[in-house]
């Protein structure tokens, strides 16, 4: 009740400032007439009793000054006193409040982005019941050689689900195919498999309709939960959608559920169709099967330490039991694998604009710390009237709170634009988000702004009140203020050289690494070649599936401006790890235990057409006919990998059907890496067949590439008719040029080198903008100093070398300790690299030098005045 | 005759006796307090109106503008029932301690 009170007094006060000065003037007079009028009573003469009355009062003025010291929130008072003294100083020195604005505008805003999006990836909740319970629960034969990290098998999914003890349940996830046909044009899906537990394991309920039942999944029921995107996009958002049969892969499958708009689940977020995996005793058998995602939610009280222990001891035993080389299990938050790559690079960006902001406090902290000496005697003289430490201290920093507010708003004026560019980090794995100012985003920076306010301002504020009560009103403040003060300036300036000289370096590191991932040799031609997918799930048959491929080729090629046009199982340079086990002659079974290589099935001349690159022997010919001797060409990795320094020309390999009825592939040719995996990814022995001769193997030719004389996106509709000439049921996916999947796979590297490159410069330049002001300064308050040195015969070139080596030291402090914290903070980035290895003494060498380079001039600038600086004049100063 | 200081905390006790009688502007307070301490304190306007007002801050008096019977204004103050609760608080308190400051007096 009392603080109720207290608080709408306060708020009167302050809303209803005037009638309250009145009231209490009024109240006061009132008593001053009142006692006069005694007075008068009393005797005294009418300007005697209103002399006595105020002496009584002891002063009108003063007794309204009390009370209103005395009230709460007096304190509010001062404040908004000091906030317009602040504003009023800001107005008056538009030079330094300026610089003080835009360095901070900078370091906020730059900041403010920066979190937007790591508040969209790493913070904000998941579309999951308690999603930081949920893991994900990978394949690791590290042990034995193989992939740390890589996609379990259905069998293992379903024995781990029975034996565990540190999950409530593990839910399956495969990839799916799904070709829509009917009603309207015909086209690929992208798809999952899930088993029916999924949806309880994530804790999600559908928008409208229902999920699928585990009894659903093992009957294999035809039954799919479709996204919001699909509903909307394909169903006019129709509810009638649900109970429906869709047609998908030529089978009739039901929907019986849409999922909310903001569900999405590895590995991507446009999946649209959910199915079940309706896993057969056959699939549950196979162990070599690597495609499936097991996510899993961990019981309550047990930790992610507890589980991975236990999860690597059970897939250990299991494996064991199955498997000739037992492999162990890793566990890993879904969080972190939904952020995937990005996860560090917005550790690592969040970290750069970190230390800008970092710097250009220091800055600012150097910037009042100089301008506190010059303001010495106005300090001095509140001092004197009675302001306190504690007083002085405040009203300093609520300038500098005063300065950070108004930086803060200029700071979010500029992270609107920054947002936008920040929108593309965020990873397809997760939802595409808009990245707004909102409530978050505004609090985050408004504690930004306080802290820096408060960072760069409390030193500045302690030394002002302490030199004002030192120094009292001994007047004309001049000289150092001392050496104590100039060790402090010159710490902060080594700290923020050191922290310029990190960012310097790791940008250094990440250009190389762009550099050398955009200059890498993809093993093709990238220009000018179209790429899309025509699923061939309505051609099962081997033959039916040769002849249509051939005949949606031929009708490809004869469009005007294709130069050829060719299918291969996997378009190139997009990851996919679909891989075989393989067996050369000669070698024994236990050799061949996860031995695998990736798969590709191609047409004809479909080395030509990417413009790949022969090491030796042949590529696919026309005699390469299925009635032939089965040919295969081989990768550079795969050629290494088995026949080191020697031909392998003629060597046989069963690849896929390791039976005896399998065939016997003749390796007739190596082709110079392909990155077929994706530009940044690590190559993988590869196996290439001709489509003719793989009637044994699951890959299908559905992937197309077109090259052409002209814009490959200009035949994009012709490619279209001449297809649905051949089959008007045909669906055609992903449509793209090669160029594109480079460009998008560059885009976060080359994203993460721009922003930190950026910000290694601007702390370059925040850097040197405060060792010239120090110095600066320096040379302003020793002036005297200086022209009595030059009165007593020193050189000006002596004062020239004298303030350059003082500021070249500083540089050198401050490169040498940045040169050690940034080669630490390489060490813990290296995942941006890329497995690049990038040339560290370059990078150090660069920035030493632009960092030396930046620091002489900013040194000789001020060095340079010093020099000139008449001692007549300077000694006239005084 | 020389006046005592107001002993710290005993200020706010007296004004709230002084109001528990009638409502009663500032002068007037003053005035009572010196007439019915025999004169021996003076209270200073300095320090009366922070107390009032920090009373009326914390609700324990409520303040308005009424003429006085010379037909001025002034701002009368009046105990609402929170200041009244205080007040017995208070003066039960004050009868303890100065009950107790008197017995050690006397039995020394």
């Amino acid at each position: 009740m009392t603080l109720l009170h207290r608080l709408a007094s306060i708020l009167r006060w302050i809303v209803r400032r005037d009638r309250a000065e009145k009231d209490l003037h009024d109240e006061v007079q009132a008593f001053a007439d009142m006692a006069a009028a005694d007075r008068r009573r009393g005797g005294a003469s009418a300007t005697e009793a209103q002399r006595l009355a105020v002496l009584d009062l002891g002063g009108v003025e003063q007794t309204k000054e009390r009370v209103r010291a005395s009230r709460y929130g007096a304190w509010l008072d001062v404040v908004g006193r000091d906030v317009r003294y602040g504003l009023r100083q800001v107005r008056h020195n538009p030079a330094f409040s300026g610089i003080a604005i835009a360095t901070l505008a900078l370091g906020i805003g730059v900041n403010a982005a920066m979190f937007s999006v790591v508040d969209a990836v790493l913070i904000r909740p998941l579309p999951y019941a308690d999603a930081d319970r949920l893991v994900m629960i990978w394949d690791d034969a590290s042990r034995t050689g193989g992939k740390p990290k890589f996609f379990s098998t259905p069998p293992e999914w379903h024995e781990w689900r029975r034996d565990n003890t540190v999950f409530t349940d593990i839910a399956a996830s495969q990839p799916g195919d799904a070709a829509l046909s009917g009603n309207g044009e015909p086209e690929e899906l992208p798809a999952r498999k899930v088993s029916g537990n999924f949806w309880s394991v994530l804790g999600a309920q559908p928008l409208l309709g229902r999920v699928f039942t585990e009894d659903e999944d093992t009957r294999g029921s035809r039954v799919v939960v479709i996204s919001y995107g699909l509903w909307q996009r394909r169903f006019g958002a129709s509810p009638d959608v649900l109970g429906r049969t869709i047609t998908l892969n030529d089978s009739s499958y039901q929907v019986i559920g849409i999922m909310p708009r903001e569900f999405y689940f590895m590995p991507a977020r446009d999946v649209d169709i959910w199915m079940p995996t309706s896993f057969s005793p056959a699939m549950l058998n196979n162990w070599g099967w690597h495609d499936v995602h097991c996510v899993a939610r961990l019981k309550p009280g047990v930790s992610l330490n507890q589980a991975r222990e236990a999860m690597a001891t059970l897939s250990l035993r299991l494996s064991a039991q199955h498997v000739p080389l037992a492999r162990s299990a890793v566990v890993t938050p879904l969080r972190e694998e939904l952020a995937g790559k990005t996860y560090m690079s917005l550790i690592v960006l969040l970290g750069a604009a970190g230390a800008v902001l970092l710097i250009a406090c220091v800055n600012l902290a150097n910037l009042l710390l100089a301008r506190g000496a010059v303001r010495r005697r106005e300090v001095a003289v509140r001092a004197a009237l009675g302001a306190g430490p504690g007083r002085l201290i405040t009203q300093f920093l609520i300038e500098s709170l005063v300065l950070a507010g108004l930086g803060a708003l200029a700071g979010l004026a500029l992270a609107i634009p920054v947002m936008r560019f920040l929108e593309t980090l965020v990873p397809q794995t997760m939802a595409a988000v808009h990245l707004t100012l909102d409530w978050r985003v505004l609090a985050v920076s408004a504690a930004i702004a306080i802290t820096a306010g408060v960072t760069f301002g409390l030193a500045p504020a302690i030394r002002g009140s302490r030199l004002a009560l030192e120094e009292g009103l001994r007047i004309g403040g001049r000289g150092s203020a001392g050496t104590r003060s100039y060790s402090f300036q010159h710490s902060l300036i080594i700290a923020e050289t050191a922290l310029a000289v990190v960012l310097l370096t790791i940008g250094g590191l990440l250009l190389q690494t762009f550099e050398h991932l955009s200059r890498l040799d993809l093993g093709i031609r990238s220009d000018r070649v179209l790429t899309f997918v025509t699923p061939l799930f309505r051609y099962r048959e081997f033959e039916k599936r040769v002849a249509f491929v051939n005949a949606e080729l031929e009708k490809i090629r004869a469009i005007p401006g294709v130069i050829s046009a060719d299918a291969i199982s996997r378009i190139p340079l997009t990851v996919n790890d679909q891989a075989t086990y393989y067996r050369l002659a000669g070698q024994s079974s236990n050799e061949t235990v996860e031995q695998v290589a990736l798969s590709r099935v191609v047409t004809r001349d479909y080395f030509a057409t990417v413009g790949a690159r022969l090491r030796e022997g042949r590529f696919f010919e026309t005699s390469d006919q299925r009635s032939d001797a089965p040919a295969a060409v081989v990768n550079e990795s795969f050629a290494d990998r088995h026949f080191p320094g020697r031909s392998l020309l003629g060597a046989r390999l069963q690849f896929g059907n390791l039976s005896p009825k399998g065939y016997w592939y003749t390796i007739v040719g190596v082709v110079k890496e392909i990155r077929d995996r994706g530009v940044a990814e690590q190559l993988q022995p590869t196996i290439y067949r001709v489509h003719e001769q793989a009637d044994q193997s699951g890959d299908q030719p559905s992937g197309i590439v077109v090259r052409t004389a002209l814009d490959p996106t200009s035949i994009v509709s012709a490619v279209r008719q001449a297809i649905w000439s051949v089959d008007r049921n045909q669906p055609i996916a992903r449509v793209q040029t090669i160029e594109d999947i480079v460009t998008r796979q560059l885009s976060v590297p080359s994203q993460n080198t721009v922003l930190l490159s950026a910000f290694a410069l601007l702390s370059l330049l925040l850097a040197s903008i405060g060792l010239y002001g120090v110095l600066s300064y320096a040379v302003t308050q020793r002036t005297n100093e200086i022209g009595v040195r030059l009165a007593l015969g020193a050189r000006s070139r002596d004062i020239l070398l004298s303030f350059s080596r003082r500021g070249l030291t500083l540089t050198v402090a401050g490169l040498a300790i940045g040169l050690v914290l940034a080669a630490m903070t390489a060490r813990v980035m290296r995942t941006l690299f890329f497995d690049f290895q990038p040339d560290y003494t370059a990078a150090v060498a660069v920035t030493s030098i632009a960092l030396l380079a930046v620091g002489a001039l900013a040194c000789f600038v001020p060095a340079r005045r010093a020099s000139r600086i008449s001692p007549m004049i300077a000694l006239q100063q005084e | 005759m020389e006046k005592l200081d107001i002993p710290q905390g005993t200020l706010d006790l007296m004004i709230l006796t002084i109001l528990a009688r009638e409502p009663m502007h500032g002068y007037g307070i003053s005035q009572r307090l010196a007439v019915l301490s025999r004169d021996h304190f003076h209270v200073n306007p300095g320090s009366l109106f922070p107390s009032l007002y920090r009373l009326e801050q914390d609700g324990k008096l409520k303040a308005e503008w009424r003429p006085t019977e010379n037909n001025r204004r002034a701002k009368y103050y009046r105990l609402t029932a929170s200041g009244r609760r205080q007040l017995e608080q208070h003066r039960e308190r004050w009868n303890r301690v100065s009950f107790a400051v008197t017995s050690v007096l006397e039995g020394a």
